[in-house]
């Protein structure tokens, strides 16, 4: 019987093809996960999350306070962007794209150094706020939380502009076109056509942007003080300080648990919106 | 071929090529030790097993070189191979933390004090208060060592780091944690507080002494100083981990930088204080500027102010870190 031998074998390849990839994150994600969570329960077995979820309720709140304005900003900085370069770009846009994306070619931690550098007291940012009286004579930028935030925006940024470019590229132009051709206001065919159909790129970039920002502690340790320390410099702190693993293990996993809720409440949000 | 694992610039360009060809054993020197409990962190798991972490000699400072030994994890050094042992200084003859020096000898001696610019302070730096000095308020930094931080504010407080209590660890991490939330101190550091310093971002800083001196060629300006309340003493040590296999090889290397003109070279280069008896004499004659600074060669009445933090057991070393990143925010 040929035709079912074809059926098994169809049957057969979504689960092939996914074979590798379930492998990798079994041995590589899931196993460390299982060992982190039986570190995390080392006797007593609640000690470690009792202390994570006692002492670090600032710290938390700081890192999910500055990982949602750094969200923000980089909305409000690279939903236009992506609009641009959907849109408006024409025959510029693989430059700009490629632009996007440059910033990869180097390092993380190389462009999070220059940033220390640029935003140095003595430095022209700086001397020029100063002298717009925008900062105080004194005051400074490095070490504060402006330093922080405005670090994580811009290490974030493109992980925000490209799921938002991807989404608007996809938009059929024909619906723009009909919403005008109904006497739709250019805003208002932007209101009720564009962006509702990219609402999608919008949360998968918060998404991408808020997740890895939260457990971010370059940018805290670099460009901020000791009262901007994020919960990522807390659990590298006491793992490789203090060696108190199993409170490492549980804030690690506190961390993760706030964020599996804040990324299903998001998902939820999100589908309540386009059914409406 | 023998592996040596060892902090950044502290080293001169000659000594390894010198001992390569004299002895014909190849060297690979990595340059891969920046922070202690990192360190330990990565090699503490193979060692335990039993593993090779592909060294043979390592250079740890004296806390977590006692803890190597405790641990079991270091091997006895060969007197028998170690003919210029006989150099060993008399500051390195003994440690509380490898009593006899039967599993350590010091790579270099370091001081911990302040370092800072007085055409940013405006003012000399004599005291451990000063780091507490409204006038500096956000130009500070401190170290996120905790038994320098800690050490050197008890010093400030009248408090013997020789012999320090979990009540003075407290009180003088209450100091540093106020200082902190208030602003006063505006970041904690491990070698990174040199370019701030040197900028003029920070004004006072707990500083290395030869980070300082490293410093001075580009910036003649800074300072190092042992506050008139005291200063820290530490050293890091050359030890054989015990999967290392050519221990016979790593002695040849912990023999050649025991001769006082080999030690010249290094402190040439690294800036701190030397272990070999001889060592001064040699550099007089290939640097003699150095050789009378008093951060390579500290003048007796320095010396005499200079503290070790006391050995601690592991349940004192995790307390007293537990309570430490507490107060540095974290």
């Amino acid at each position: 019987m040929p035709s079912a031998g074809s059926g098994r074998r169809a049957a057969l390849a979504p689960a092939l093809l996914v074979l590798p990839g379930v492998l990798w994150l079994a041995a590589f994600f899931v196993l460390p996960l299982l060992t982190l969570a039986r570190t995390s329960v080392a006797a007593p077995w609640w000690d470690g999350y009792a202390r994570a979820f006692t002492g670090y309720g600032t710290i938390f709140a700081r890192s999910f306070g500055y990982a949602a304005l750094a969200t923000v900003a980089a909305l409000l900085l690279a939903y236009p962007l992506a609009y641009v370069l959907a849109f408006r770009a024409g025959r510029w846009r693989p430059l700009l794209l490629g632009l996007v994306i440059l910033p990869f070619f180097t390092t993380f931690l190389v462009r999070t150094f220059a940033w220390k550098t640029i935003l140095n007291d003595g430095g022209l940012v700086v001397r020029v706020l100063q002298a717009l009286h925008l900062l105080p004579p004194d005051g400074r930028l490095l070490d504060t939380a402006w330093a922080v935030i405005g670090g994580l925006t811009y290490n974030f940024l493109p992980f925000m502009i490209l799921p938002i470019y991807t989404s608007l590229e996809k938009i059929d132009r024909r619906l723009v076109e009909a919403a005008q051709d109904l006497f739709s206001s250019p805003v208002r065919a932007f209101r009720l056509v564009v962006l509702p159909l990219s609402l999608p790129g919008v949360l998968a970039g918060s998404l991408l942007t808020f997740i890895p920002a939260a457990g971010d502690f370059v940018n805290a340790e670099l460009l901020g003080g000791p009262n901007q320390r994020m919960i990522g410099s807390v659990i590298q702190a006491q793992f490789l300080q203090a060696r108190d693993y199993p409170l490492a293990a549980a804030l690690s996993f506190g961390l993760m648990a706030v964020i599996t809720v804040g990324v299903v409440a998001a998902a939820r949000l999100l589908r309540e919106e386009q059914l409406a | 071929m023998v592996r040596i694992s060892n902090w950044p610039l502290y080293i001169d360009d000659r000594t390894i090529p010198e001992f390569q060809q004299a002895t014909g054993i190849t060297v690979q020197y990595h340059e891969d030790i920046n922070d202690n409990n990192e360190f330990f962190a990565k090699i503490a798991e193979p060692l335990r097993r039993g593993q090779s972490i592909d060294r043979d000699v390592i250079v740890l400072t004296d806390w977590v070189a006692g803890r190597m030994i405790r641990l079991g994890y270091a091997t006895p050094l060969d007197v028998a191979a170690f003919p210029n042992r006989v150099n060993l200084a008399p500051l390195a003859q003994d440690a509380d933390f490898d009593p006899g020096r039967r599993f350590t000898v010091p790579w270099l001696f370091g001081m911990v004090g302040l370092g800072y610019n007085p055409r940013v302070t405006g003012r000399e730096i004599t005291s451990v208060g000063d780091l507490f000095d409204p006038a500096f308020k956000g130009r500070v930094t401190m170290v996120t060592e905790m038994r320098d931080t800690l050490g050197l504010v008890m010093l400030g407080e009248g408090r013997d780091p020789m012999k320090c209590t979990v009540d003075d660890i407290r009180a003088a991490a209450a100091r540093v944690k106020q200082a902190r939330e208030s602003g006063q101190v505006r970041a904690f550091t491990g070698n990174d507080y040199t370019e701030d310093l040197a900028n003029g971002n920070i004004a006072i800083a707990i500083a290395w002494s030869g980070d300082i001196q490293g410093l001075h060629a580009d910036n003649p300006d800074l300072r190092w100083v042992a506050p008139r309340e005291g200063a820290m003493l530490f050293s890091d040590n050359m030890l054989i981990p015990k999967t290392s296999d050519r221990v016979a090889l790593a002695m040849r290397w912990i023999d050649w930088c025991y001769a006082p003109a080999h030690s010249a070279q290094i402190v040439s280069r690294a800036g701190y204080i030397s272990a070999v008896q001889g060592a001064i004499p040699a550099l007089e004659r290939i640097a003699p500027a150095l050789a009378r600074s008093p951060l390579v060669n500290p003048p007796p009445a320095v010396l005499s102010q200079l503290r070790n933090f006391r050995a601690l057991s592991d349940a004192e070393d995790s307390e007293f870190t537990r309570i430490f990143l507490d107060a540095i925010g974290g």
